[in-house]
C-alpha cells in the first residue's frame, strides 16, 4: 500500500541517505577511475609480467560479484590487521572493483587512437610517457567522458550493497522506514524516485556526449 | 682504418640491413649511404620495403640486422639513445599524422617545448616563423580538422624542422592528398632541398625527383634493384623491373 504521506515525513531522512549515496558514489568514483587509469596504462605498458597481472585483477574482479568485494574488503581486512571504519571500507572495496572496469574503458579509449598518433610523437624523440601524457591521452579524454559517465550512474546504484555491511545510505534508510511504518513499500518507492532523479541527469548527460563525439 | 675513410663525410651509412615482421622478410639486405646535404628519392612498387627501410632509420621499426652509421656514430640500439637520434631524424608521413587535439602552432611548439624543454614563449616564436616559412601563418591558430591535407602536411613539416633535424624523412608525403594541393607541399620540399637539407623522399612525383633529387635508388621485394641520377635512373633505366615500374607510373 503506498503512502505518499511517509515518504513525505521521512523525506529528511531518505534524503540524508542520499547524501551518504552521493558521497561514496563521488569519493569511489574519483578513486576508480585514478586507479583505473593506472590499470589500463599498466596493462598495455607494464610488460608482460604486470600485463598478466593486471589482465587477472580485471578479469577476477568482473568475474565477481561487487557485494563479494565489498563483503571481502570489509570482513577479511581486519583479519589481516587493516582496520578500514565503514566508508573508506566502502569506498575503497567500490573503486577496486569499477576500476577494473574503467581499466578497460580506458584500454578501448587509447586503442581507439590510431597508431600513427604515437608513430609521431617518437618521431620528435618523445617517450612513451610523454607520447601519453601529450599526444594519447588527451585524444581520449572526448571518447572515455561518455562511458564514465555510464559508470558513474552504474555506480550510484551499485553502492546501495553497503546496506550489506550496515553503511546508512539511501537503501537502507529506507528500509528503516519500512520496519518503522511497518510499510515498507512506500519508502522503497521514495528511494526508487531518488535514485531516479540522481541517475536518469547522469545518462542523459552521457548520450549527449556520445552524441557530440560521433 | 679504409673503412672510417670511406664513411667519411657521409651523415648516412646503411650496411646490410634486414628488417622482418615475423616469418615475413621485408628488407632483405640493403646497403647505401648519404653524403650530407644530398637528396635522394626513393621509388619502387607498392609492398617493396620502402616504408620499412625509411622508418628503420629512425628506429620506429627497429631493423632486424644490419649497421646504420648516422651523423658519424654507429647505431646501436643498446647504447644508442633512440630518441636522441630521432631528434636528429625528422619524419613526414603518407597520414600527416597530425595531432588533431592541438592546433597548428602548438603542433609545431610542442617537440621543442617536450622534447627539447625549450621555453614556451621562445618555441611559439620559433613556430610562427616555421608556419610563415610553409605559407601557414594564417593558419596558426586552426586545428588539423579545419584544414586541408595540403595543409596538414605542412603543419606536420614544419612540426618535424622545429627539432632542427640533421635529415628529414618523407614517407609518400603527397600520396594522401588531393592532386590540386600536391603542390602546395611539393614547393616547401624543394625549399627545403634549396636550402640545403639533407632528406631522403620516398615518391613517385616524377617532376619533383628531376628537379630535387641528386640520386634516385629503386626497390623491389624488399632490395635495391638500381639507382642513379634521375637522368640515368629515368632516361637510361638498366634494370628490367625498374623499366616496367616506371612505365607503369608514367602512364598512370
Ligand atoms: N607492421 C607490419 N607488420 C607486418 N607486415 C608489415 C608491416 N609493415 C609492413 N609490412 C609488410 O611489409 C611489406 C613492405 O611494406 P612497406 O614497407 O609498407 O612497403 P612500401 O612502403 O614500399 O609500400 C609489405 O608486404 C607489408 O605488408
Ligand atoms: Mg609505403
Amino acid at each position: 500500500m503506498l503512502k505518499w504521506s511517509i515518504i513525505w515525513e521521512n523525506l529528511p531522512f531518505l534524503l540524508a541517505g542520499a547524501g551518504t549515496t552521493l558521497a561514496l558514489t563521488v569519493v569511489s568514483m574519483v578513486f576508480a577511475t585514478a586507479a583505473g587509469l593506472l590499470v589500463g596504462l599498466l596493462n598495455m605498458y607494464g610488460g608482460k609480467v604486470v600485463g598478466a597481472i593486471t589482465r587477472l585483477y580485471i578479469e577476477v574482479v568482473r568475474g565477481t560479484p561487487a557485494l563479494l568485494i565489498i563483503l571481502l574488503v570489509y570482513y577479511a581486512l581486519p583479519i589481516v590487521g587493516i582496520n578500514l571504519p565503514q566508508f573508506p571500507a566502502a569506498a575503497v572495496s567500490l573503486a577496486a572493483c569499477y576500476a577494473a572496469y574503467i581499466a578497460e574503458v580506458f584500454r578501448a579509449a587509447v586503442e581507439s587512437i590510431p597508431k600513427g598518433q604515437s608513430e609521431a610523437a617518437f618521431s620528435l624523440g618523445m617517450s612513451r610517457l610523454q607520447a601519453l601524457r601529450f599526444v594519447i591521452l588527451p585524444q581520449t579524454f572526448r571518447r572515455v567522458l561518455p562511458p564514465l559517465a555510464n559508470e558513474f550512474a552504474a555506480l550510484i546504484k551499485d553502492t546501495s550493497l553497503v546496506a550489506f555491511i550496515s553503511m546508512q545510505d539511501l537503501l537502507f534508510k529506507a528500509k528503516i522506514i519500512g520496519a518503522r511504518t511497518y510499510n515498507p513499500m512506500s519508502p522503497l518507492i521514495g528511494a526508487a524516485i531518488i535514485y531516479l532523479l540522481m541517475t536518469t541527469p547522469v545518462m542523459q548527460w552521457s548520450r549527449n556526449l556520445e552524441k557530440r563525439v560521433d | 682504418m679504409p673503412v672510417d675513410q670511406h664513411q667519411a663525410g657521409k651523415i648516412l651509412n646503411v650496411e646490410d640491413l634486414h628488417k622482418s615482421f615475423g616469418s615475413l622478410e621485408v628488407i632483405k639486405g640493403v646497403g647505401f649511404d648519404m653524403d650530407y646535404q644530398e637528396r635522394l628519392v626513393l621509388m619502387g612498387p607498392s609492398g617493396s620495403g620502402k616504408s620499412t627501410l625509411v622508418r628503420c632509420l629512425n628506429w620506429i621499426e627497429p631493423p632486424t640486422s644490419g649497421r646504420v652509421t648516422f651523423d658519424g656514430v654507429l647505431v646501436d640500439p643498446k647504447s644508442t639513445d633512440i630518441r636522441r637520434l630521432r631528434e636528429d631524424i625528422g619524419m613526414v608521413f603518407q597520414q600527416f599524422n597530425v595531432f588533431p587535439h592541438l592546433t597548428a602552432l602548438q603542433n609545431v611548439a610542442l617537440g621543442p617545448v617536450v622534447v627539447k624543454k625549450g621555453n614556451r614563449t621562445a618555441a611559439e616564436a620559433e613556430a610562427m616563423e616555421l608556419l610563415a616559412k610553409v605559407g601557414l601563418s594564417h593558419r596558426a591558430a586552426y586545428k588539423p580538422g579545419q584544414m586541408s591535407g595540403g595543409e596538414q602536411q605542412r603543419v606536420a613539416i614544419a612540426r618535424a624542422l622545429a627539432m632542427h633535424p640533421k635529415l628529414m624523412l618523407f614517407d609518400e608525403p603527397t600520396s594522401s592528398i588531393d592532386i590540386e594541393l600536391i603542390h602546395e607541399v611539393l614547393e616547401v620540399m624543394v625549399k627545403l632541398a634549396d636550402e640545403g637539407m639533407t632528406m631522403i623522399v620516398v615518391t613517385h612525383e616524377m617532376g619533383f625527383a628531376r628537379e630535387v633529387a641528386d640520386r634516385v635508388i629503386f626497390m623491389d621485394q624488399g632490395l635495391i634493384i638500381e639507382s642513379g641520377t634521375p637522368k640515368e635512373l629515368f632516361d637510361h633505366p638498366q634494370q628490367e623491373r625498374t623499366q616496367s615500374f616506371l612505365s607503369k607510373v608514367l602512364m598512370a
